[in-house]
């Protein structure tokens, strides 16, 4: 599926990814390919990002490595839309 | 005819304002690149937050309930005058100024006005004439979301508190390097814009739809507050960029005509030096 990643001052991430984790503020919860359409608020935590990706070299350290190839980017609150395979974060 | 001295070093003086503009002109035009850089770059951001807020509040039933959707009888007026720290950019915080005492005046006659100045050039000459509810002139020094974010905070607590009932800001849009359109724009209370967008998308909202609207909403509140500080910041740099273009032209001109003057002045010194001369020698062979 693809995911974009979004904030106020830049265009984070975009591009095809296996699966994400995120931080909904009533506990995490991870999409997969296929899923319902859905909108939520996130809260503060991490953005888990799972396949195999690269991210552009200027936005580099504002990512982590996790466990199991996760990639990892750390939000204080943001939004999430998923329809039709597109996952887009809306993060600050 | 001036003497020569004066209009050589006058020749001088401008030489070296000219070096000055232009040099600022170069250096506007590289600030400027990068602040439409990143407008560009905070749209993706802005065009989705407004997207998600219309599809949500199209198919909200009834009144989102928010404290800033609440219209209320305009009695306390707050306007924020987005300006800059510094001068020389032409008609640039002029603009926003006599703006801000126009709609002052006629606008909001009768009703208490009060004033938030970003910047230091708006805050110096509107704090004269209106009541200051604070100044932030540090913020150009570190255009970011967050410190735009924090400002935007502070007004919607003043707005939810009922201190004002109306925030507007004013500001130059960015149209572009040359021109700058002074903006005036509802901050709060935020218009719930009814457009039946007809396809309203089958989402799951997870908490709830008026959950997600009350997050939205300060979210999109301040992307709006952001949005205008940073188009503002971008025609600071493009009024900056034609004033300085325009007084290095000036500048050129100027150089030009002293030099003529100069050229002219010195041909008759000349002039008369050789009639004195050939005069002596007529008067020594007579």
């Amino acid at each position: 599926m693809y995911l974009e990643i979004v904030t106020p001052e830049a265009t984070l991430f975009k591009g095809e990814v296996t699966s994400v984790a995120v931080p909904g503020i009533d506990g995490e919860f991870q999409m997969l390919n296929n899923h319902a359409p859905i909108v939520s608020i996130l809260g503060e935590g991490k953005v888990k990002i799972y396949g195999d990706i690269t991210i552009e070299k200027q936005y580099a350290d504002r990512f982590t490595k996790g466990e199991k190839d996760a990639t990892i980017l750390a939000i204080n609150s943001g939004t999430i839309e998923m329809n039709d395979n597109k996952v887009i974060v809306l993060a600050d | 005819m001036a003497n020569l001295k004066e209009i050589r070093s006058r020749i001088t003086s401008v030489g070296s304002t000219m070096q000055i503009t232009s040099a600022m002109k170069m250096v506007s035009a590289a600030k400027l690149k990068k602040a439409q850089d990143a407008i560009t770059a905070m749209r993706p951001y802005a065009d989705k937050l407004t997207e998600l807020l219309q599809n949500l509040s199209a198919t909200l039933e009834g009144d989102s309930g928010s404290v800033f959707a609440e219209q209320r009888e305009v009695n306390k007026v707050l306007i924020v005058a987005i300006t800059s720290n510094r001068g020389l950019c032409g008609a640039f915080n002029a603009n926003v100024i006599k703006e801000t005492q126009r709609v002052a005046k006629e606008a909001y006659a009768a009703k208490e006005v009060n004033v938030v100045t970003i910047g230091k050039k708006g805050n110096d000459i509107l704090s004269k004439s209106f009541p200051v509810a604070f100044n932030n002139n540090d913020i150009f020094d570190d255009l970011t979301f967050d410190n735009a974010a924090a400002i935007a905070e502070t007004l919607m607590q003043h707005y939810a508190e009922g201190k004002y009932d109306k925030i507007v800001l004013m500001y130059n849009s960015f149209k572009n390097a040359a021109t700058q359109i002074v903006k005036t724009e509802d901050f709060l209370p935020i218009s719930t814009a009814q457009e039946n967008s007809g396809a309203a998308m089958d989402y799951i909202f997870e908490p709830t739809k008026v959950e997600i609207v009350e997050t939205l909403i300060p979210k999109s509140l301040k992307t709006q507050l952001y949005k205008a500080i940073r188009d503002s910041f971008a025609s600071e740099h493009g009024a900056r960029m034609t004033a300085m273009h325009k007084a290095t032209d000036n500048a050129a001109e100027l150089k030009a005509e002293l030099t003529l003057t100069y050229n002219k002045a010195r041909q008759a010194a000349i002039t008369s030096e050789i009639l004195e001369i050939v005069g002596g020698a007529e008067a020594l062979n007579g």
